[in-house]
Parts: C-alpha cells; sequence; structure tokens
C-alpha cells in the first residue's frame, strides 16, 4: 500500500462524519506524509497502522468516548471534566447546567413522593392509628392493672382490720367462731400484703425499668442511623 | 513503559510540546517530540490535536513552507492556564508518589485521624 491508497482508503472510512471533520483529518494527514518525507512514506504508513485505525480513532474522539489507542481507553471525559471545572468559565457553565438537571430530578422525586403520601394516606392512617391504638391500650392496661392491684390490697387490708375487730368481740359469745374469723381476717391481711407489695413492685420498680428499656433502645436505634 | 498515560496527562505532554515553540509547531514534528518522552501509535495524536483546538487551547494557522501548506499549532491563553493547571497538579501528584516511595510519607497523621473518627 503507497500514499494514495492509504488516503483514499481513510477518506472511504471517513464518509460518515462531517465534511468539516473530515477535510480537516484528511488534511492533517496529508501534511503528514509531506513533513516525513517520501523516503519515510512506508515507514510513515507502518506506524499508523492501517486506515481502519486511523479512522477509527477520529471517529471515536468525535463521539467523546475517548481516544482511540487501547492505552487511552480508560473513563476520560470524568479526569477532563474535573481539570476543567476550575480552569475555565465554558465548562463551568456545562457542570452548572447539569446540577441544574440534578435539581429538577429532585424535584421531580418530591413531587412523586407526595403524590404517592397522597394515595397511601388512608392505608398510612389507618395503619398509624391502629399502632397507636395498640400503644396506647398496652399502657392503659398496665396502669389499671396497679391500680386495680392497688384497690385490692386496701379493700383486703381493710377486710382483715374489720374481721379482726369482728371476731375479736365474737369470742366472747363463741370462741370458735371468733378464732376463725380472726383467721379468715389473717388470711385477708396476708393476701393484702402480698397484693401491696406487688403493686409497689409494678409501679415503683418495674414501670422505671420499662421506661428506661424503651428510652436506651430509642437512642440504639438513633445511634445507628446516626452513624450511616 | 508500564505506567498508562492517562487522556489528562497526554493532554498536558502535547501542550507541553507545543508550548515549547513560541512560533508555533505542526503535526509531524508534534508526533516526533512527544514520542521522545512517551510511547504512543501514531495516530493517536490527531485526535488529541483536534480536542485540544476545540477546547480552546490549541489555536491554529495556516503556512506556506517550501511551495506546501502547513498547518501550526499554538498554545492560546486559556491553553497556558490550563497547562499550568496540569503542571501543579502533576507536581503534587509526583511529590507524593516519590514521597512514598522514599520514605518519607508521614503515615502516623493518617493514623491518628482515623482513631479520631473513632
Amino acid at each position: 500500500m503507497n500514499r494514495t491508497d492509504f488516503m483514499n482508503q481513510l477518506e472511504c472510512l471517513l464518509q460518515n462524519i462531517s465534511p468539516a471533520e473530515r477535510e480537516e483529518a484528511l488534511q492533517y494527514y496529508n501534511e503528514y506524509f509531506n513533513d516525513a518525507g517520501e523516503e519515510n512514506e512506508q515507514d510513515v504508513i507502518e506506524a499508523l497502522g492501517n486506515p481502519a485505525k486511523v479512522a477509527e480513532n477520529i471517529k471515536r474522539d468525535l463521539y467523546g468516548s475517548g481516544y482511540g489507542d487501547a492505552v487511552f481507553q480508560k473513563d476520560i471525559t470524568n479526569e477532563r471534566a474535573m481539570v476543567q471545572y476550575q480552569q475555565n468559565k465554558q465548562s463551568s457553565n456545562t457542570v452548572d447546567n447539569s446540577t441544574d438537571k440534578e435539581n429538577k430530578l429532585s424535584t421531580g422525586t418530591i413531587v412523586l413522593l407526595v403524590v404517592l403520601g397522597v394515595l397511601a394516606s388512608p392505608v398510612l392512617i389507618g395503619l398509624a392509628s391502629s399502632v397507636l391504638g395498640v400503644v396506647v391500650g398496652i399502657i392503659a392496661s398496665w396502669f389499671g392493672l396497679i391500680i386495680s392491684f392497688g384497690i385490692a390490697a386496701v379493700a383486703l387490708v381493710a377486710v382483715m382490720i374489720i374481721l379482726a375487730v369482728v371476731g375479736i368481740m365474737s369470742m366472747f359469745a363463741d370462741v370458735l367462731v371468733g378464732t376463725a374469723m380472726l383467721g379468715a381476717g389473717l388470711v385477708c391481711g396476708g393476701l393484702g400484703i402480698l397484693f401491696l407489695m406487688l403493686t409497689v413492685a409494678m409501679a415503683g420498680i418495674a414501670t422505671p425499668a420499662i421506661c428506661r428499656g424503651i428510652a436506651s433502645l430509642c437512642r440504639s436505634i438513633f445511634r445507628k442511623k446516626q452513624a450511616a | 513503559m508500564v505506567f498508562n498515560t492517562g487522556a489528562a496527562l497526554l493532554d498536558a505532554i502535547v501542550l507541553a510540546v507545543v508550548s515549547k515553540e513560541p512560533e508555533g509547531t505542526y503535526g509531524y514534528k508534534i508526533t516526533q517530540d512527544v514520542r521522545q518522552v512517551i510511547e504512543l501509535s501514531e495516530s493517536t495524536l490527531y485526535p488529541v490535536l483536534r480536542r485540544l483546538q476545540k477546547d480552546e487551547c490549541l489555536e491554529v494557522y495556516d503556512m506556506e513552507c517550501a511551495g506546501r501548506n502547513r498547518r501550526y499549532y499554538k498554545v492560546t491563553s486559556r491553553g497556558w492556564a490550563q497547562l499550568k493547571l496540569y503542571e501543579s497538579e502533576w507536581r503534587q501528584y509526583a511529590d507524593k508518589i516519590t514521597g512514598l516511595f522514599e520514605g518519607k510519607t508521614n503515615f502516623e497523621n493518617v493514623t491518628q485521624e482515623m482513631m479520631d473518627e473513632r
């Protein structure tokens, strides 16, 4: 292959790019041959490789996917953009445009999320109120249990006092009945003291402990979120 | 050469080669000069020159030489600014790598920072 063949083939291969780009490239390689000199014609053809490779390099760069040589085919656009961004205003304009685009995208996403929220609101409200109901129910029943245990304790102690007084008084009439009444009163008193202890334990020890447990659970979840 | 020449470094090398000629220089000579510094296939250079020209880092003018037209490339003011940026970036990069090889890099600060983060 000689110079004329090479140039003809290159021209053919560059038919699908703009005429201005084609002229530019052909002029460059024409001059390249001129400057290399006639005696180096074969060396230049060998060094350039086949016309297909030369054409491929030109086209690849035009379509912005980097330089043709395998060594230079890495992700190039980012590297260039980063350096030129600090340098020239034109490039920074393009960067601004891209951030604008990102903003538009994010507002679009927000709108989408709002619409989604509105559509899902019946389900969400139902779900939230049922969760709230369960939580309130658990708390109310817990305190209800404490209060009822307390009342039971008070009532049992009162019954013990009454039975003791009545028992002692009836001992004068009938020793057996009096003793039975006093015994029943003491049993009631014991049960009352048991309920009192349970009430104190639930209100004074278990409730603060549960509160602390829930608080520390919330804190650990929050901390994990922060860490992530 | 075992290290790749990235696109930015290739731009920097071409800008530096062209900048050595205040009156401008032409494609064939640029190719030969660049090849003195790094290995590259001859067909790689035209796209680089074309792109630098489009980015307004290089300007071209045609001049008659020995009865033929020849296109000359010259660094523009924007090209100079870009070249200065590449030079300072390169110096930082090279200093860091050299420092690492010669054992001058101080890793203690880094370790301390990592501990502080925890």
